[in-house]
């Protein structure tokens, strides 16, 4: 059984990245210092994931200020200075992709936001819109990269079509956009593995938060195993779908039939009893047992004996040691320390 | 009939240019332009503001940072020119929260056992804020006569002619803004196996310690110096749909005992977009009917959704159960608005009231005011949201 650790999404920004930005907004410094910054932090994330001896190595990504920002903006807009040629150059976007960013609300249950895609007619094939985001020059350069993607199902669930949510959306009209949306997800993920990323991540907050809420239906999950038929398997990557923001003990049955490689459950919302209780053949799992939205440190040792007790009880293909969440809610330092707790995890397992 | 439809912001005033030039540590001093700017506010409120003219006029000469009495002096002049135009438009008035920083920034630096992060958390596109960390048992660490929050009120209640709306953080919103250490660490091993049974427990730990250890003395002491109406701020209420519990348990363990006071709640933006079958303010029902009696009005972020029917309906459903006063948003305050230079007028005012009251089904309930706290917009633009939010109230008042 292969084991490891990585980091599954945004990093928390450095101070000096944040005062850059705000000397930019400001009109006090320049987009291209806040770029010049970005990459610097960049590279220090990266060299940190490998130093750590993590598996995978991820982009930072404080190009991006939320998950489905890529999927709904096509590419970086914030360094067109001119609002009024920003807006122009959003709209051929808009009518190009048909979608596009829309209002702002809540990231889940934190105290960030997001801003939700407006789907119009969704041009599936237009793959490519994440990697200007990312610095491929830094992640591709040792074979352990991997990026991360919106899973269909919450890309659909958070969107809107004209003034519907997409959650609310009757069913055959769900069916119809979730396949939409899965196969430009493919598209866009066959477009990463080309490029040579091993691991593609797809976050899946949506189910696992209408799981914990008492929302969720089979209606829900059969969209999720329709999506995944799609774009759950593609060649030369492996796909992991990403649980969190939600307890998904209840539905580990389910969610183990899909067509992934592998699945990556939030353990600050999931019973460790739950996923013990189940075995995961053939298949991967990853378990977000590092808390990245708490500075509390984890004990390297009690991570090492609860991954022993998931690997000899679940027998998973391989076995991973992740943060629940992207370490952006606790800053660049709190992002440090969770690195290193997952470094020397993985030591104490390895003893 | 006056009192129908009473008028009253809901927090924050932008600062003046001049006062934060001035009062900045990086060495800027007030600019001629907002230096007229100073003067043309204090004049259109009647308040003598020469002093403050004087030490701007000085620091810009001598490029000497200011003493402690020249900063009083300016910021006293500011918060002054707040609550006198505030009182040239509105029937319920306060500061602008014109001696604040910020809302979360300024309470929690008071407290003993939180820490800021080292670093800025980003939040909204460009935009961050600053999260502190809980590590052992919130205290306040200031004396209660030296509390900011009541020095403020102290002054708002010697120079305002017009009844007073103290505005106040609230435990549960400071509670989620936060990260916490303490009460995970101390609840681990209670709650091993329940990850959410953790969370939850911890977040309501932090959130009554937080009641009563910070906002409570501080509610209290107001209440001593003659404070009549307390606002307390939770515009982070529905963040987390499975603790919105906590927040009535909060609200609660503060106001508990405190008679002859009027309570509200001021909430703004909730989840419209929640991932269940309720959302927006659907959200906060049944659990608020448990609120102590004496919290019975809401400020709530209306007019930028303009969707009152739906927003409101909720509280008509329960109205059998409970009754709650209504401070509707009238005027949206978002930037894109103020950069499209859009603006309500007094008669879209008016039938927002008359929508309002209607779906509440009595007029008594309803309160108008802007649907948050003013302070990203212009000076100019909030003021002339006060002017239309007043005269969209006589007009509604007269039918």
């Amino acid at each position: 059984m292969k084991v490891g650790a990585y980091l599954t999404g945004a990093f928390g920004q450095s101070q000096v990245l944040y005062d850059t930005r705000n000397a930019a907004k400001r009109g006090r410094g320049s987009p291209e210092q806040v770029t010049a910054q970005i990459l610097a932090d960049t590279q220090d994330v990266i060299s940190r994931q490998k130093a750590a001896g993590l598996s995978f190595v991820i982009d930072p990504m404080f190009r991006i200020y939320h998950l489905l920002q890529p999927l709904a903006e096509g590419v970086p807009l914030e360094h067109i200075k001119d609002p009024k040629y920003r807006e122009l150059v959003q709209q051929v976007l808009a009518e190009y992709f048909g979608i596009k960013e829309g209002p702002q609300e809540n990231w889940f249950n934190n105290n960030v936001f997001f801003r939700r895609p407006i789907i119009g007619n969704l041009k599936t094939s237009a793959a490519g819109f994440t990697i200007s985001y990312l610095h491929p020059e830094l992640l591709l350069r040792d074979g352990k990269a991997m990026a991360v993607l919106p899973s269909p199902y919450t890309a659909m669930a958070l969107s809107m079509y004209g003034n519907k949510n997409g959650y609310e959306l009757p069913v055959e009209e769900q069916r119809s956009v979730i396949a939409d949306l899965a196969q430009l997800l493919r598209a866009e993920a066959i477009s990463l593995a080309n490029r040579g990323f091993k691991r593609i991540q797809f976050d899946e907050p949506a189910i696992a938060h209408r799981q914990s809420l008492g929302s969720l239906t089979k209606n829900d999950l059969r969209l999720l195993e329709l999506a995944m038929k799609y774009c759950g398997v593609i060649d030369n990557t492996t796909v992991m779908l990403n649980f969190y923001f939600g307890d998904v003990g209840p539905i580990i049955p389910n969610i183990c039939d899909l067509s992934v490689d592998g699945i990556n459950i939030d353990m600050t919302e999931t019973r460790l009893d739950a996923v013990l209780n189940h075995r995961f053949d053939g298949m991967e799992l990853a378990l977000g047992l590092v808390d990245a939205r708490s500075t509390n440190p984890e004990n390297p040792q009690d991570l090492a004996q609860k991954l022993r007790r998931v690997a000899d009880l679940s027998a998973p293909k391989a076995l991973w040691l992740t943060p629940n969440t992207g370490t952006e809610y606790i800053g660049w330092s709190g992002g440090l320390e969770k690195i290193a707790i997952l470094g020397q995890a993985m030591k104490e397992f390895e003893k | 009939m006056s009192n129908l439809f009473q008028t009253y912001e809901v927090g924050s005033l932008p600062k003046l240019a001049a006062r934060v030039s001035a009062l900045s540590t990086k060495g800027t001093t007030a600019t001629e332009k907002s230096i007229a700017e100073f003067a043309r506010y204090g004049n259109m409120a009647q308040v003598d503001v020469s002093q403050a003219l004087d030490i701007f006029e000085r620091q810009r000469s001598e490029r000497m940072p200011l003493s402690e009495a020249e900063r009083t002096a300016v910021i006293d002049a500011n918060a002054l020119i707040n609550t006198r135009l505030q009182e040239l438009w509105l029937d319920i008035v306060y500061d602008g929260e014109g001696r604040r920083q910020e809302m979360y920034r300024e309470v929690v630096r008071l407290i003993d056992g939180f820490k800021f992060l080292p670093e800025w958390i980003r939040s909204r596109g460009p935009d961050s804020w600053n999260a502190a960390v809980c590590i052992s048992e919130p205290r306040l660490m200031v004396s209660l006569d030296e509390l900011p929050v009541i020095k403020e009120f102290e002054f708002v209640r010697d120079h305002a002619s017009k009844p007073v709306k103290v505005p106040m953080d609230d435990p549960f919103m400071i509670a989620n803004m936060s990260v916490d250490r303490h009460y995970k660490g101390v609840l681990r091993p209670q709650y091993e196996n329940d990850p959410r049974k953790l969370r939850y427990e911890a977040k309501r730990a932090l959130t009554l310690a937080l009641a009563q250890n910070v906002i409570r003395p501080q509610v209290e002491a107001a209440v001593r110096g003659g404070a009549k109406w307390i606002q307390l701020d939770i515009p982070s209420a529905t963040i987390d749909i499975e603790h919105i519990p906590i927040l009535v348990d909060g609200v609660n363990a503060v106001v508990d005992g405190i008679e002859g006071i009027k309570f509200s709640l001021h909430i703004c933006y909730p989840r419209r977009v929640s991932l269940t079958e309720e959302s927006g303010y659907e959200l906060l029902f049944p659990h608020v009917l448990n609120l102590n009696p004496n919290v019975n009005h809401f400020s709530l972020e209306l007019a930028n959704g303009d969707q009152y029917e739906r927003d409101l309906a909720v509280f008509a459903r329960y109205k059998g159960q409970r009754k709650f006063e209504i401070g509707a948003g009238l005027v949206d305050i978002t930037l894109e608005r103020q950069d499209r230079d859009l603006i309500e007028t007094p008669e879209t005012v008016r039938d927002r009231i008359a929508r309002a009251a209607k779906i509440l089904g009595d007029h008594n309930l309803v309160y108008a005011a802007p649907d948050c706290g003013l302070r990203q917009l212009t000076m100019e633009r909030s003021l002339r949201l006060y002017e239309v939010l007043a005269k969209g109230a006589e007009l509604a008042r007269r039918g």
